[in-house]
């Protein structure tokens, strides 16, 4: 039973990813007064390029085509790390937050020697650039999850939720607000979104992620793409696992297996009209002061660790 | 427990970290205003502890001092300076001479030395060690906005969160002075604002700007 709930929930991460940033685009037009596409447009979008034939440069060596399908096989594993419907993962027991975090930069660097073997000069600016905003944001990710490890007393990612899923919320530690700060400054890097990346646009002074997959067509930009929707979705569900598990089925009851996808939903929902609201109000930030940002992101992540020591 | 009791619990224990999360947003804060949001915030808070204490001391007194700290520090100091804020017609911006991470680092930093400081003092008076180091926290983030930031508007608001930090810590170590010293102290603290902002508006006739990093000489 927990084994087969393990698979489905690791099948539903990667499953509804596209729905997300569907939703995320469709509330965004809302809000810029806009009917916007249909939320299920980026399933059309996979189903077209997975049809479509895979131009690869002639400068290419067989890496560019390799690339997509190990960021995508590994942003795949990493979801399977990640406890959505009851507090305990499909890998749960074979790999730590570390494992996780370091899966997710293994797919990250394969999509940079990917974008740098296509051989436009674009390719090389948005894998430099990525480089620069992974490298600052790799540390106070490891940080905030490191302070809840702390009081999880455990390294396992099923173990972090299922000590936060026992715990009141109205009682929990001050740790927990600084660690979802930072993890908050951290995801909007991660995930390439305003303010730190466009996910929409095409202008070169500014685009980090589309430069890198500038040179990708067909059913290799469809890996791409759905990895990335993957990674967003990944990101999301892990913020709502570690501060907000609450909902999620503790026992193998009716009432609890029907309560935790609904819940999981409505959470996920609210996440991603709160990035729609962010990304519409605010102005992307320059590239040089994008290490500010993840600046603030790392001295809260120090905090939340100090604060560890200093309050129960 | 009912739900009067409850809430006056939470606010005593955790109005310590509500209070550092103000002080960290204000580090990262851009604009003049968003930081006068946040002092007003941070007096809120303050005053919901002294209606937390009032509660559990069961003291007419205290409740009158939570009513002076909404009406001068929630209400009428962000008023006045939201005016001067808007009759100044001069950048929003805080000028800030440290970068946001730098100021966010900074007052991380700060908040882990007044834990530091205040342990020991803590241990033998028997008093709240997170609220003790939040009311040093304030009064040396209130210094560290003061020398930071170069707009004659910001050192106004780093006084007024020192003078916060002042408060906390008489409320934390006696629970509150006198009734009549609160208020003479409250009254102090309104003219000192409108004093200052006549000062302000001041600078920005003789000088032209509100840069107090170039206040270099004097002007008849």
């Amino acid at each position: 039973m927990n084994l087969a709930l393990d698979v489905i929930q690791a099948l539903l991460l990667v499953a509804i990813a596209p729905l997300v940033r569907g939703v995320v685009a469709r509330v965004k037009a809302r809000i810029q007064n806009r009917r916007g596409a249909s939320v299920w447009r980026p399933y059309a979008d996979l189903l077209k390029l997975f049809r479509k034939q895979d131009l690869v440069p002639e400068t290419a060596s067989g890496l560019f085509r390799l690339a997509p399908v190990i960021l995508f096989a590994v942003t795949v594993t990493a979801a399977a790390f990640i406890p959505v419907l009851h507090p305990s993962a499909l890998f749960g027991a074979g790999g730590d937050f570390i494992l996780l975090v370091y899966l997710l930069a293994i797919g990250r660097f394969f999509l940079m020697l990917g974008a740098m073997d296509g051989g436009s000069s674009f390719g090389g600016m948005g894998a430099s650039r990525e480089a620069l905003v992974s490298a600052l944001a790799e540390a106070p990710l490891l940080l905030a999850l490191v302070s809840v490890a702390i009081l999880a007393h455990t390294v396992t990612m099923s173990g972090i939720v299922l000590s936060t899923v026992r715990q009141n919320p109205l009682h929990l530690s001050a740790v927990y607000g600084f660690a979802l700060g930072a993890m908050i400054l951290v995801a909007i890097a991660e995930t390439g979104r305003i303010p730190v990346d466009n996910p929409a646009t095409h202008l070169e002074l500014t685009m980090i992620h589309e430069a890198m997959v500038l040179e990708y067509s067909g059913p290799s930009l469809a890996l791409i793409e759905w990895a990335n929707a993957v990674k967003l979705a990944l990101i999301m569900a892990m913020l709502v696992g570690v501060f907000a598990p609450w909902g999620m089925a503790t026992s193998t009851s009716i009432a609890a297996l029907v309560l935790a996808p609904l819940a999981f939903v409505f959470k996920l929902a609210v996440l991603a009209v709160a990035i729609a609201v962010i990304e519409s109000s605010m102005a992307k930030l320059r590239m040089y002061l994008v290490p500010d940002f993840l600046g603030m992101a790392s001295a809260l992540a120090i905090l939340a660790v100090a604060f560890t020591a200093l309050m129960r | 427990m009912g739900l009067i009791e409850f809430a006056a619990a939470k606010a005593l224990a955790s109005s310590a970290v509500f209070l550092f999360i103000t002080l960290l947003m204000m580090a990262a804060a851009k604009r003049i205003s968003t930081c006068i949001i946040l002092f007003s915030t941070q007096s809120a808070i303050m005053a919901a502890e002294i209606l937390a204490l009032a509660y559990a001391g069961k003291s007419a007194e205290a409740y009158a001092v939570a009513a002076l700290v909404i009406v001068v520090k929630v209400v009428a100091i962000p008023y006045a300076l939201f005016r001067i804020v808007k009759d100044l017609k001069a950048s929003q911006d805080v000028a800030s001479s440290t970068t946001g991470a730098q100021s966010v680092f900074i007052m991380a930093g700060l908040i882990l030395l007044s834990f530091h400081v205040v342990v020991p003092y803590a241990k033998t008076l028997r008093l709240d060690e997170d609220l003790l180091a939040a009311a040093v926290a304030l009064l040396l983030a209130g210094a560290f906005l003061m020398v930071s930031r170069k707009k004659a508007l910001m050192q106004v608001i780093g006084l007024l969160v020192l003078e916060n930090g002042i408060f906390l810590a008489a409320l934390t170590t006696t629970y509150g002075m006198p009734l009549v010293i609160e208020i003479g102290i409250f009254f102090d603290l309104l003219m000192g604002v409108f004093l200052m902002g006549l000062f302000v508006f001041r600078i920005r006739d003789t000088f032209e700007h509100l840069d107090v990093s170039k206040l270099r000489r004097l002007r008849g």
